[in-house]
């Protein structure tokens, strides 16, 4: 069970500043755009967030473009707003932080073959169910989700979109909960990426062959057998070493009930 | 979904080398593609060419399937993209209105969703591996080859040229 109400807080109040940008060649007014500014939240993501800015912008464009698809960028990296914001700052700035977090903001030659279409934010919500759905299949062969009320699934979703935290959580306990009487996850949903961009999947156990708990040390020794010294940051932390996995994956999952993972 | 339903990951390795076998034989063009390291990554696909007739014009799209491993739901998992003559990626609206495509509007869009391939981390098609499961370990028992057995469930929705020689 997800006890540590206080992380769970921490966690889910966790904010970064962002500085958006209008990419240059976009600009057709004379007057220079200003930057536009938010405080926005880690576990939310970007299509939920930039309804205000992308007016901001607008009358700055070409209006042949206005009802484009807008597409953030990083330093040239387009970002996938299937992502977390704060798994993606985690990313691409976790070892080098630079606050605020300047991205360049386009309405043209959206890059097809990297990013996910998203006409509105019923795709996002679609994509965050199936990613919850998917979890539960590995944490309890999807009987949580299976057994849950279409009402309950609404108030997952509207708890993250409208940053409520009880709302959530009402819910969400139930997904962390461990079934039957061994104390744990049939899989802990994990997914551990690369800045190159590479991500790594596994069925990974929270128990180990003794039917001890599970340590990060220890899955990190399974998986990286020819590496040390991996490090682990998410949340805008490095993850201790000691850490058991199940707790691990109790109270720092995303909303979308996943591990996401960088390493460092 | 039960621990039966599920496949393991070199249950699917043994059904993709058999299916890349039998493909071979009829000179089908599905190629298998191993990743020694990552067994999970291993899939198969295969490249087309789609004649397709639409207001009186005809034209010519490339499409790309591949079959690969979902590892979290143990199942096989149906992907694809399909261009059109200029390179250019086929939005799901308008495969949706493709005629090899069988399902009504809500079916399609709650079976069908773009998504980031697990193995090549760029946007795919990907048919929903929700009911595959359950579809599946029903009919497990007599199937020859799994893969098989899967595209035979996928076959009716979207219209593949499948071979009756791999014993649909």
């Amino acid at each position: 069970m997800a006890n540590d109400r206080e992380v769970l807080r921490e966690i889910w109040d966790g904010k970064l500043p962002i500085c958006f940008q209008l990419a240059q060649e976009e600009i057709m007014e004379i007057q220079q755009p200003d930057p536009f500014y938010v405080m926005v939240p880690r576990l939310s993501y970007f299509p939920l967030v930039t309804d205000k800015m992308k007016r901001h912008f607008l009358r700055f464009i070409s209006q042949e473009n206005a009802d484009n698809e807008m597409w953030l960028d990083y330093n040239g990296q387009p970002l996938k707003w299937h992502y977390p914001i704060g798994f993606l700052y985690d990313l691409y700035c976790g070892i080098d932080p630079q606050l605020p977090w300047t991205l360049t903001v386009h309405f043209t030659k959206f890059p097809e073959d990297v990013l996910l279409h998203c006409p509105n934010k019923d795709v996002v919500e679609a994509h965050y169910m199936s990613t919850v759905k998917e979890a539960d299949v590995l944490k309890h062969r999807g009987q949580v989700m299976s057994t849950m009320q279409k009402k309950d699934h609404n108030q997952l979703w509207l708890g993250l979109q409208n940053d409520k935290f009880d709302q959530f959580w009402a819910i969400n306990r139930r997904l962390m909960e461990s079934h039957g009487d061994n104390e744990g996850f049939k899989h802990i949903p994990i997914r551990i990426y690369s800045d190159d961009g590479s991500c790594f999947q596994r069925l990974v156990s929270p128990k180990n062959v003794d039917g001890s708990r599970k340590v990060l040390q220890q899955m990190i020794a399974e998986l990286y057998p020819d590496k040390i010294n991996i490090k682990l940051r998410t949340h805008g932390i490095t993850l201790p070493l000691d850490t058991p996995l199940q707790w691990l994956s109790e109270h720092m999952s995303y909303p979308d009930n996943f591990l996401h993972l960088c390493v460092c | 979904m039960d621990q039966n339903s599920t496949l393991s990951v070199e249950d699917f390795v043994v059904a993709a080398t058999s299916f890349y076998e039998i493909s071979n034989r009829l000179a089908d063009g599905w190629k298998l593609i191993k990743d020694e390291n990552e067994t999970y990554k291993t899939y198969i696909k295969k490249h087309t060419f789609l004649q397709v007739e639409r207001d009186g014009v005809q034209s010519l799209l490339k499409t790309e399937l591949v079959i690969f491993f979902n590892l979290s739901y143990g199942v096989p998992a149906f992907s694809f993209n399909i261009w059109n003559s200029s390179g250019v990626l086929l939005t799901l609206e308008e495969i949706r209105h493709m005629s090899f495509v069988t399902l009504n509007q809500k079916e399609f869009y709650s079976v069908i969703t773009q998504q980031e391939h697990p193995i090549f981390l760029r946007p795919y098609f990907i048919v929903h591996p929700c009911h595959t499961a359950e579809l599946l370990s029903a009919l497990r028992q007599g199937s020859k080859n799994i893969i098989v057995t899967f595209l035979g469930l996928i076959t009716p929705l979207l219209k593949l040229d499948l071979s009756m020689e791999y014993g649909l």
